[in-house]
């Protein structure tokens, strides 16, 4: 019995050394290795059909595009195309296409432009990513090498912020069905990294590619580490499995405060969150459609309403101070050059007298119970349903906020939670909403949340959605909607679009209530530099998920030591595998000592 | 002791003559139950494609709220995922596909369903299916030692801790884990990973398996505390029964040690109600845990179906489903052949 345990023992010191030593082998060199969590998987390698954003990500420090955002003033600035020019009549785009290399040292050129633009117009399973970017496109054409055409069928202001990754035509024109190709077997690239090794739902490794236009990176590799979990991956960061996270919520931000080990990068964000107001809901083609309450056609009602709105509590309350108050509308002020803040006689503040005033001039009287009533039809009360998600505790707190303030200018409000599913239907197709809660990802160019305010938006009679955010189609938006899209000078444009902005203020189809702030976290003894976009701007910038790939091009972090830590477990991983393993083998020998016991103990029988 | 009777040509012919009959009984059984089964899952193939209907929501409108889509591009996607159709004809194509195993596409991934199935099945297997030998091992295991000394302290304290494990919510526990062994806790080191099935740098060979080990160690214990109570309380239960039996006392009376009592005779007749636990449970291991492999990011199916139930990705959820309820009810109609093979008495019944 003695010897059985002398030779597992040994067995056991064995097998634990063996492990040592293949787990420091794992990775020998110190590597610079960032590595960012991210929550969401990756839907797709294939730029193609990928939707998700960290799709997009991947995409922007993997690809080249015509234009890439200017990481200072988010102006589209060259990327593939090195300069450009428009014809006079704002139809015709040149593009002079950049003479660099794919990552399989093949050179790039304006053919492959042209074939990626060309593929998503007429394969309908490559629309699935970008099919609306190239919808305006007349034809693409490659003139030469180095120049690429495009002609719209309209003028297009936001050609320049094209978000479409150029892909190499003859690495991608020999896949027959590109809707079922995953690009896992990593395709050339030319952008700032080189997607090497992926797992779905575990991973993506992307290498720095030497070649890049403006040079290397400065680290060697970018990880991509994906977490079902937020608190596991909260965790892990704390831990010093992952570097970065963003996109956070305000309850996993929090959670990284008071750890000396970690920055919490908390600063303006490109979202808006917004109140949609049922205005009198219509189709496209102009039926009214949906349940909203009649009051609340009346403008006077909607900016009552504004007026009965406290902004900074909400902040202050809903959002733990983690947001900006909104004084204007659906740009959120980070986008300096588009954004309109309300101002003078135009600005809505908290003012729950001046609210009163208006319903009572409008004639909205108070019945005996104090809630108001329609003017004609003292039979019907003001009594509004507040539409949020199910389970979404911050919607519930607001809407606790919004019912205090509405009761006190006599109107009623109740809530109606729907999961997420049924409340896209109710409040953006059939309208069976009076208020609800929505909001906005805005992107460099703000085209996209512009549009969703245009009639063409409405959902068509048989009820199919066209995307709209309010339902909203009103003569003096849609103008201005046409006028910037041809206007090609960034000043003037800008100027109606902050025209558009103050449209919507005013009449409140969408009542902005606040921007959430971009909240990240990040390891300061490990990343030792990082610049966000937009850079230069103190306590402002987005690391992850913003519109650039700049951060993790300027990235800088400490070289990981030359052992086992990149596994993850740190130097005891080995220490505990070894105790694994020691445990299988003690284990195993109970069941065999167990077993000679048996033995014997039937022989005697 | 009397020379067994059964030796000798003539007995085994004997002996061959009526076991004859139960044999072809057997295989009657098992075709009437494997017939039940179709049947069930026919069923369920049917109500499966009723029930996901009749979740509220256009699937078109959900995917499209946040992407600018003309009408043209919307009417495409709905061609796309087939709901232009009429839902008769969409049934029809349903049962003609599911039949074939085939589940349609992801709206999701744009990818075949059986594909994406078929990619996590085998990391959701090896976790789950560790799990189960490990919680049948240990509860059996304490089970019959509770039971034999039933009332003794060993008995008492791990029926509670068992029915304290049981009783906590899975992703409580998961999350407790995690927070304590995994990301490490005052002096408690973080000795495991926080996520996955691998490490990113994961070595290579042998080194792998036992990455993949080191990974499994958390979500695996969160698996057992939570089940094995069951198979304690049933092989606990069971053997109590047994040993009030006569054949027990029997046994007792042959002068048999104990430890013989208990294995050769009691412990084989208590363990046939554990047979079908264990075999229901099997059809489940394919299901997975869904809250375990949501909490440690275990790439497996419950990941899958908690991430197409986000989308809603409607024939990703169809496809988990119906494997699962498949795996179910394969796994339960083997349960009852199996019992009857094993237990006589069944099969005389």
């Amino acid at each position: 019995m003695t010897k059985w345990l002398a030779r597992l023992a040994a067995l056991g010191v064995v097998f634990l050394l063996t492990i040592q030593g293949q787990a420091a082998l794992a990775n020998p060199e110190g590597k610079k290795v960032l590595r960012i969590g991210s929550t969401q998987s990756v839907d797709s390698m294939n730029p193609f059909k990928a939707v998700r954003l960290i799709a997009g990500q991947l995409q922007r420090w993997s690809y080249l595009f015509l234009t890439t955002p200017d990481p200072k003033t988010l102006a589209p600035s060259p990327d593939l195309a090195e300069s450009w020019e428009t014809s006079p009549d704002g139809l015709t785009w040149t593009f002079k296409i950049r003479d660099t290399k794919w990552s399989d040292g093949t050179p790039v050129t304006a053919h492959d432009a042209a074939w990626t633009f060309n593929k998503i117009m007429t394969d309908d399973k490559a629309k699935t990513g970008n099919g609306p970017a190239v919808e305006n496109f007349e034809t693409v054409t490659a003139t030469d090498d180095r120049t690429l055409v495009i002609k719209t069928k309209a003028p297009q202001a936001s050609m320049l912020e094209n978000p479409i990754p150029i892909v190499p035509k003859a690495a991608w024109e020999k896949q027959a069905d590109i809707g079922a190709y995953e690009a896992e077997d990593n395709p050339p690239v030319n952008g700032m990294y080189i997607p090497y090794e992926q797992k779905k739902d575990q991973y993506v490794k992307l290498k720095a590619n030497p070649d890049y236009w403006r040079g290397a990176p400065k680290i060697s590799e970018l990880q991509v580490i994906f977490y079902e979990n937020p608190e596991a991956a909260i965790a892990g960061l704390k831990k010093g499995e992952i570097d970065l996270i963003g996109r956070l919520a305000a309850p996993q931000f929090e959670a990284g405060a008071g750890d000396a080990t970690i920055t919490q990068w908390n600063t303006p964000g490109r979202r808006a969150a917004y109140l949609q107001i049922n205005h009198g809901a219509t189709t496209s083609d102009d039926k009214p459609v949906g349940d909203g309450h009649p009051a609340l056609k009346d403008v006077k009602v909607r900016q009552a309403l504004h007026y009965a709105i406290d902004k900074q509590a909400l902040v202050d309350q809903v959002q733990n101070g983690l947001a900006v108050p909104a004084d204007g509308s659906i740009v959120p002020p980070m986008y300096q050059d588009f954004f309109w803040q309300a101002e003078g006689a135009d600005k809505v503040s908290f003012d729950l007298a001046k609210a009163n005033q208006i319903l009572d001039d409008a004639g909205y009287k108070k019945g005996a119970d104090g809630v108001r009533t329609m003017p004609d039809d003292p039979g019907k009360k003001l009594e509004f349903r507040f539409t949020i998600h199910t389970e979404t505790p911050t919607e519930e707190k607001l809407a606790q906020y919004l019912t205090g303030w509405f009761k006190e200018i006599g109107i009623t409000l109740t809530t109606k939670q729907l999961d997420s599913n049924q409340f896209t239907e109710e409040t953006g197709s059939t309208a069976l909403f009076d208020i609800a809660i929505s909001g906005w990802s805005v992107n460099p160019d703000p085209e996209e949340v512009l549009a969703t305010h245009l009639c063409s938006r409405r959902p068509t009679p048989t009820g199919d959605g066209g995307g709209t955010e309010s339902f909203w189609c009103n003569k003096e938006y849609e103008d201005l909607y046409t006028n910037q899209l041809k206007e090609l000078d960034r000043a003037k444009r800008a100027d109606l679009i902050k025209q558009m902005q103050k449209n919507l203020y005013v009449n409140a189809p969408v009542i902005a209530i606040y921007y959430p702030n971009n909240l990240e976290l990040y390891r300061k003894d490990k990343i030792t530099s990082i610049e966000p976009v937009p850079a230069g701007r103190s306590g402002e910038g987005i690391l992850y998920g913003g519109s650039s790939g700049w951060p993790m091009y300027t990235a800088d972090v400490k070289a990981d030591p030359g052992s086992a830590t990149a596994s993850g477990g740190g130097s005891n991983t080995g220490l505990i595998i070894g105790i694994i393993g020691g445990v299988v083998v003690l284990g195993l020998a109970g069941v065999l000592l167990a077993r000679r016991r048996k033995t014997t103990a039937d022989d005697r029988e | 002791m009397t020379a067994p009777i059964d030796t000798g040509p003539a007995a085994e012919v004997a002996a061959g003559l009526p076991e004859d009959r139960p044999a072809r009984g057997t295989l009657r059984y098992a075709l009437t139950k494997v017939g039940g089964a179709l049947v069930s899952i026919a069923m369920v193939i049917v109500a499966t494609f009723f029930m996901f209907r009749l979740i509220p929501g256009d699937p078109v409108i959900a995917y499209t709220r946040d992407v600018p889509l003309s009408p043209d591009q919307i009417e495409l996607l709905r061609k796309q995922m087939g709901l232009d159709q009429p839902v008769f004809n969409q049934f029809i194509d349903f049962v003609v596909r599911a039949v074939r195993f085939d589940f349609g596409t992801s709206y999701e991934y744009r990818r075949p369903v059986m594909d994406l199935i078929g990619e996590k099945v085998g990391s959701t297997l090896l976790l789950t299916g560790v799990g189960l030998v490990i919680a049948v091992s240990l509860g059996l295991w304490q089970g019959t030692r509770a039971a034999w000394n039933h009332g003794g302290r060993f008995d008492r304290y791990s029926t509670a801790i068992s029915l304290v494990l049981w009783s906590v919510p899975t992703f409580w526990l998961g999350l407790l884990l995690l927070m304590t062994l995994a990301a490490g806790i005052g002096p408690i080191p973080g000795m495991f990973p926080t996520r996955g099935m691998d490490s990113v740098d994961a070595p290579d060979g042998f080194a792998y398996i036992l990455d993949v080990a080191h990974h499994m160690v958390l979500p695996c214990l969160t698996l057992v505390a939570v089940v094995y109570a069951q198979y304690l309380l049933v092989m606990r239960s069971s053997l109590l029964d047994e040993i009030g039996q006569d054949y027990v006392t029997t046994a007792r009376a042959k002068g048999l040690r104990d430890d013989l009592v208990r294995r050769r005779h009691a412990v084989p007749n208590a363990l046939l109600p554990t047979v079908t636990l264990v075999f229901i449970h099997i059809g489940f291991v394919v299901g997975g845990a869904v809250t375990v492999e949501y909490v440690f990011s275990w790439p497996g199916l419950g990941l899958l179906f908690v991430e197409a139930i986000k989308g809603p990705d409607f024939p990703v959820m169809q496809g988990a489903f119906l494997v699962v309820c498949i795996a179910v009810i394969i796994m339960n109609t083997l349960a009852d052949v199996v019992y009857h093979l094993l237990d006589p008495r069944v099969r005389a019944a």
